[in-house]
């Protein structure tokens, strides 16, 4: 007999819609509203230990007291596996599911299973985490597919909960979540990637062992008319920042970005600048540091009117990129972005190393 | 990052070496860089043409800001002026 519990926005523990979504974390010591359909598709051999809900809203406005709360819940029942969710299509269901199933893990190391549709948003930040101890199963868009849904998760937390060990995304059937497994085989790579260009030659299908992330399209900004009439400022990943590094930025994995004054410089003078970047070999940034922020060149042409005068932003904005994960760069991304547009901010020019 | 600020209506002129990569994470402008250590110019040459490929690059960029792009567009510098 193994033991879990259900975590549920208020909606479904059977509360109430928008006008409850300000309700705060409770427990209900038994099976209710979704998680009633979840202990009948589970059997006799798994028990749902409590039903955890909290409101839609109060989650994400109370997010760090919602998940103490959540975590205290789940610790007291002593179960093997979590279920959250399913979301569906809602993005504020399906981002505190995986927000919860990435804290029980982590913090309990307890395995949790959520599900929702594959165009919820929240998938990204699955993805983002690919938290080995939390897996995301599709749904499709509305609660129509409830019933199929809650099969889905019961079949899977039955295992999880036993301690079964789960194979990889394609053939269990849960989001990919980007992990790689070493695996042992009789062939060796250049056999396999042979038979691989060999099917590829013929257009007969293969799978490769190494998929490529997908990104998404961003449809572009206009362009600058009347150049010399626009606002220019510069974003670097090159690390490249004052000598001595007062920030304190790291080699790898930063997760924050500074901008540094350059308004009364014409150029970056060697020695005054370093280059903090453990991807590439900093030692001539280090020499000449306009490789990472070509103030130079940029001066020459504000004096000859190209860019306009003093329309060079008065400070340019640095984080160094090496390891950066996608989800801390897109974080970064949108706090710039804004910074620039507060200051009015036209165009950009990117050194990216 | 760069796509981030194009979502915030920036056009962005992204200068990089590595600039197959920019074009699989569908960044839209895109100018070709001398070298992952140094996109911006080239030790190896003397400090005058250093100078004058940096510029060029810098141009480059700021072409890329005002040229109308409908997906990842990759603008290349003349290498030339640098001798």
């Amino acid at each position: 007999m193994t033991t879990i519990v259900h975590v549920v926005n208020q909606f479904f523990a059977g509360f109430g819609g928008e006008d409850k979504a300000g309700m705060s974390v409770g427990v209900i010591e038994e099976a209710a509203g979704a998680a009633r359909g979840l202990q009948s598709q589970l059997g006799a051999e798994t028990k749902v230990a409590c039903t955890i809900y909290y409101g839609d809203n109060y989650f994400h406005e109370h997010s760090e007291e919602a998940i103490k709360a959540i975590l205290e819940a789940v610790r007291s029942q002593g179960a093997q596996a979590l279920v959250a969710g399913p979301a569906f299509n809602s993005g504020r269901y399906g981002m505190s599911c995986i927000e919860i199933c990435h804290a029980v893990a982590t913090t309990l190391e307890i395995p949790c299973v959520t599900s929702m549709h594959e165009e919820n948003p929240a998938i990204g930040t699955y993805r983002d985490l690919a938290d080995p101890r939390v897996f995301c199963l599709p749904t499709t868009e509305t609660a129509a597919g409830m019933t199929d849904a809650l099969k889905a998760l019961a079949k899977f937390v039955s295992r999880l909960a036993r301690g079964e060990t789960i194979g990889p995304a394609l053939q269990e059937g849960y989001f990919s979540r980007g992990i790689r497994r070493l695996e042992k085989t009789d062939r060796s790579g250049a056999d396999r990637a042979i038979d691989m260009l060999l099917k590829k030659i013929n257009h007969e299908p293969f799978t490769t062992e190494v998929p490529m992330e997908a990104w998404d399209d961003i449809a572009p900004a206009p362009p600058l008319d009347n150049l010399k009439a626009r606002n220019i400022a510069v974003i670097t990943t090159s690390g490249v920042v004052p000598w001595g590094n007062p920030d304190r930025f790291k080699t790898y994995r930063n997760t924050h970005w500074r901008k540094y004054n350059i308004a009364e410089l014409k150029e970056l003078e060697p020695g005054k600048w370093e280059a903090v970047h453990g991807g590439y070999n900093v030692a001539y940034m280090n020499k000449n540091p306009h490789y990472g922020v070509p103030l130079d060149a940029l001066r020459s042409l504000e004096s000859e009117g190209v860019i306009g005068a003093g329309k060079l932003y008065p400070a340019y904005y640095v984080i160094p990129g090496n390891q950066g994960s996608p989800a801390v760069m897109r974080r970064v991304g949108q706090e710039i972005a804004a910074d620039l547009k507060k200051d009015n901010v036209e165009g950009v020019l990117f050194v990216a190393t | 990052m760069s796509k981030e600020l194009e979502k915030a209506g920036l056009p962005v002129a992204l200068v990089s070496a590595m600039y197959p990569v920019a074009e699989q994470v569908r960044a839209n402008r895109i100018v070709k860089g001398v070298s992952i250590p140094h996109p911006c110019g080239d030790p190896s040459l003397p400090q005058d043409l250093d100078t004058r490929l940096r510029r060029e690059i810098v141009q480059t960029a700021l072409r890329a800001l005002e040229s109308e792009v409908t997906g990842p567009t990759l603008f290349t510098p003349n290498m030339a002026v640098s001798g």
